[in-house]
């Protein structure tokens, strides 16, 4: 505060600057990210009836001490241009896009050619993609969590058979199945399970592992080795599984997914002072950062767009030598930062709004929110979630590990995301309106906490059937 | 009012507009008044009615647009039932509701909406009304000793219902009762009540059974041989069933036990979005012709198209009319 004040008493700030400025101050944060340590986020356009919103996000990791007033002075530049600093913006940077949602950034091409060329990337770094995590191995492994699921499915099967309704094909779906780990665990499990009990459902039992890169389906297969008779692999499009399974349409008793949710393309938005506001990006690199590459890799750095393009059509084989290639790419992706800027949702017009989202149900879902909140749409979350709960069968459920909000507030208490995982982007999941699509549907949805390893912030999201 | 050989119908409901849901639930809020809401609702049957006709179906419905749902609109209307008005969020959740005594014999109003759907269009009509077994699915009961006997307290109640429609000029109501499907065994009683409910009614009885809709998915597995041989004593004119998303194997049903009433076939999946061909559909009406003759099959969606987006509803309806209207062809009629 006291910073701040000294700004304005110095003419760093205009007095309706700064009656009418938000900071915040991000506690939660993701080590590797897409922004600077003191980001000014303007408004777009001209609002009617009003200043525009004048947003300041100080991330508190990355801020060193005594450094918060040059930070904050070198952010404010670009919003006060006549207060004497001449550091225009573009200056200092090589954008890769114009401004869109973000959904629509390169960082989300990024993103895919990680998980097209993961074990390339592996290869080069050394260590696994679950190593990155932050607990260093996924939580959708944990043995127990795996038997208590079992026993559950288990349950279901049984009392499905004691009412005469279970299917001779027995049919159970996980995408995203990574290395096939949680996959081969269940089935081991649930094969004991019903060899314990002489239930004998294990031989009707069709699991389908399903992802959408070939290349891990075939490395999943190691590890359900000893079932494969129960086994299918089917690349699938997460966001849209049921264009793939329309045949199994009503017929999976369950289905898996973990850690999918938060990799899947997402918006932001925001609402200040009673309106909605759309978070539009732009990514950019440092011009130091830049030089720095195209010096690395003897290329001017007009030249770097192009590649970074050739790049992202081609992969890392486009620079002949292949480690060459993704060193360039792991450097780029490192140096990458996103502009932010918000757009009031009037200016857009009504098919930019993601999905089968509308303005109308958006505000109806946000009744329940504070006044002022920014927010994950995680429209591509949505997207699959509700293409996919059309295959569960009449009791069939949904089981998501992800990291979660469940309360409009938690958005109030800190930043979640986009942040930088390895090679991909991760996001919180907007729990509040996967409930909404959810309940659309005909389903309840409630979350638990991952309660098999302290520390961990994953959270369990499970349907129920709605009456 | 001389109807084609294989008529075309619906089951009842028609596509729920967004817009009208949202109006809905405004309406629950507080935020609009029932005086709107009526006027809302008229003008959204009489669109439904229009597509309906437009489409070509031969017997129509109001498309159920003024009902919440397939439950409250009659729970709330019947006397002696206590609804809990704070349990809903969405216009479309099911109501808490209790009965707490002996159930008053009074019919529930609904010849109005009869009247309106015969005032706005000239084709046959049919009136749909929630049968007794569901009704008392949804009911919590803490008077009657057994659910058969609130059962049948609903069906002497709805049989007053259906006389006044009667009175206001139905001549083609359909009882829904998808329930049945997930309690089988209360087949037992069910076509007791079932019985109870029509009698003395001279009306065409239809009887819709499915594995149940509610938010466009199936409620229930199984077959429909647990509804014989029990069903066949049931005082009915029609056994309207789905076997568009099914399938058509319990159609042998009919070849087996021969029941003496018509057969309405299912031949749209409305849990799906796709939309069937005419060629489809024409194979279709085609199988059940191998068990039942045309002059007792009449050719319908599965179940409701509420949840279907209009133009898709629509085109299944053009697609389910055309269909049939091939087979007419082949049959020389």
């Amino acid at each position: 505060m006291a910073t701040l004040q000294s700004m304005l008493e110095e003419g760093h700030l205009e007095q309706e600057q700064f009656a009418n400025l938000c900071v915040h101050l991000d506690w939660i944060q993701y080590k590797q990210n897409f922004r600077e340590a003191v980001a000014v986020i303007p408004c777009a356009g001209e609002l009617a009836g009003g200043l525009p919103i004048f947003e300041v996000h100080v991330d508190l990791r990355q801020i060193a001490p005594g450094a918060l007033r040059a930070e904050l002075l070198r952010a404010m530049a670009p919003a006060n241009p006549g207060f004497g600093h001449h550091s225009p913006v573009n200056e200092e940077r090589v954008l890769l896009e114009e401004y869109r949602p973000f959904r629509a950034s390169i960082a989300w091409r990024f993103n895919h050619l990680y998980w097209q060329r993961l074990a390339d990337w592996e290869k080069f770094t050394g260590r696994g993609y679950e190593e990155a995590l932050p607990g260093g191995r996924s939580d959708a492994n944990h043995p127990l969590a795996v038997a208590d699921g079992v026993a559950d499915f288990w349950t279901l099967v049984r009392d499905l058979d004691v009412k005469k309704q279970l299917p001779a094909e027995i049919f159970v779906l996980e995408i995203g199945v990574g290395m096939g780990t949680r996959a081969g665990l269940w089935l081991d499990r649930f094969h004991k399970l019903d060899q314990e009990r002489g239930t004998n459902y294990y031989p009707r039992v069709r699991f389908l592992l399903g992802d959408y890169s070939p290349a891990t389906l075939e490395r999943s297969k190691a590890a359900v080795l000893p079932h494969m008779e129960q086994c299918s692999f089917v690349v699938l499009d997460a966001l849209n599984p049921i264009q793939t399974l329309s045949f199994l349409r009503h017929k999976i008793q369950h289905i898996h997914l973990t850690n999918v949710y938060d990799n899947l393309p997402d918006e932001e938005m925001a609402r200040r002072d009673g309106r909605l506001y759309l978070v539009e990006v732009r990514a950019y690199l440092h011009t130091a950062d830049a030089e720095r590459i195209a010096g690395d890799f003897e290329m001017s750095t007009r030249d770097l767009g192009r590649c970074i393009e050739r790049l992202l059509e081609a992969g890392p084989e486009h620079f002949g030598d292949r480690t060459r290639g993704i060193s360039f790419w792991q450097q780029v992706w490192a140096a990458m930062r996103l502009d932010e800027r918000l757009v009031c949702v009037d200016d857009l017009r009504a098919e930019a709004m993601p999905g089968e989202l509308d303005h109308a149900r958006l505000e109806e879902t946000l009744r329940d929110a504070p006044s002022d909140v920014r927010f994950h749409l995680n429209s591509g979350a949505l997207e699959s979630f509700r293409n996919t709960l059309p295959l569960l069968a009449t009791r069939g459920y949904m089981q998501v590990q992800d990291i979660f909000v469940t309360h409009w507030s938690e958005f109030q208490l800190g930043f979640h995301g986009p942040g930088k995982l390895d090679g991909s982007i991760v996001n919180w999941v907007n729990g509040m309106l996967l409930r909404e699509t959810a309940e659309r549907a005909g389903y309840d949805v409630h979350f638990a906490p991952f309660r098999y390893r302290d520390g961990s912030r994953t959270s369990m999201l499970y349907t129920t059937q709605r009456e | 009012m001389k109807l084609p050989i294989l008529p075309t119908s619906v089951v009842g409901s028609y596509s729920m507009p967004g817009w009208l849901e949202r109006l809905k639930t405004e309406y629950f809020a507080r935020r609009i008044s029932r005086h709107d809401l009526d006027e809302i609702h008229d003008n959204a049957v009489k669109a439904a009615i229009k597509d309906q006709e437009t489409a070509g179906v031969d017997v129509i419905s109001d498309g159920e647009l003024r009902r919440d749902n397939m439950m409250d609109y009659f729970l709330e209307r019947l006397p002696g039932v206590q609804i809990d008005r704070s349990s809903k969020k969405f216009y479309y959740d099911f109501y808490n509701c209790s009965v707490q005594g002996k159930l008053p014999m009074a019919p529930l109003g609904l010849a109005g909406d009869f009247q309106f759907l015969r005032s706005f269009t000239d084709r046959e009509a049919k009136f749909c009304v929630t049968g007794p077994h569901a009704l008392t699915k949804r009911i919590h009961n803490e008077f009657y000793p057994s659910e058969e006997a609130l059962a049948m307290d609903l069906a002497r109640v709805l049989n007053l219902e259906l006389k006044e429609l009667v009175k206001a000029g139905a001549r083609i109501i359909q009882i829904d009762e998808p329930y049945y499907s997930g309690f089988p065994d209360d087949i037992a009683w069910c076509v007791n009540t079932l019985n109870t409910m029509v009698e003395g009614v001279d009306a065409k009885i239809v009887v819709h059974i499915c594995y149940g809709n509610r938010y466009g998915k199936p409620s229930w597995e199984g077959t429909y041989r647990y509804l014989f041989p029990r069903i066949l004593e049931a005082k009915v004119h029609q056994l309207t069933l789905e076997f568009a998303r099914r399938g058509g194997e319990d159609l042998d049903l009919f070849r087996e036990f021969k029941p003496p009433f018509e057969l309405g076939v299912g031949v749209i999946d409305v849990k799906t979005q796709a939309v069937e061909t005419a060629d489809m559909v024409a194979e279709r009406v085609r199988k059940a012709l191998e068990f039942v003759p045309a002059e007792r099959v009449s050719v319908l969606p599965d179940c409701g198209c509420f949840h279907l987006p209009r133009d898709i509803a629509f085109a299944k309806l053009c697609a389910m009319v055309e269909g049939t209207r091939l087979v007419r062809k082949e049959l020389g009629q």
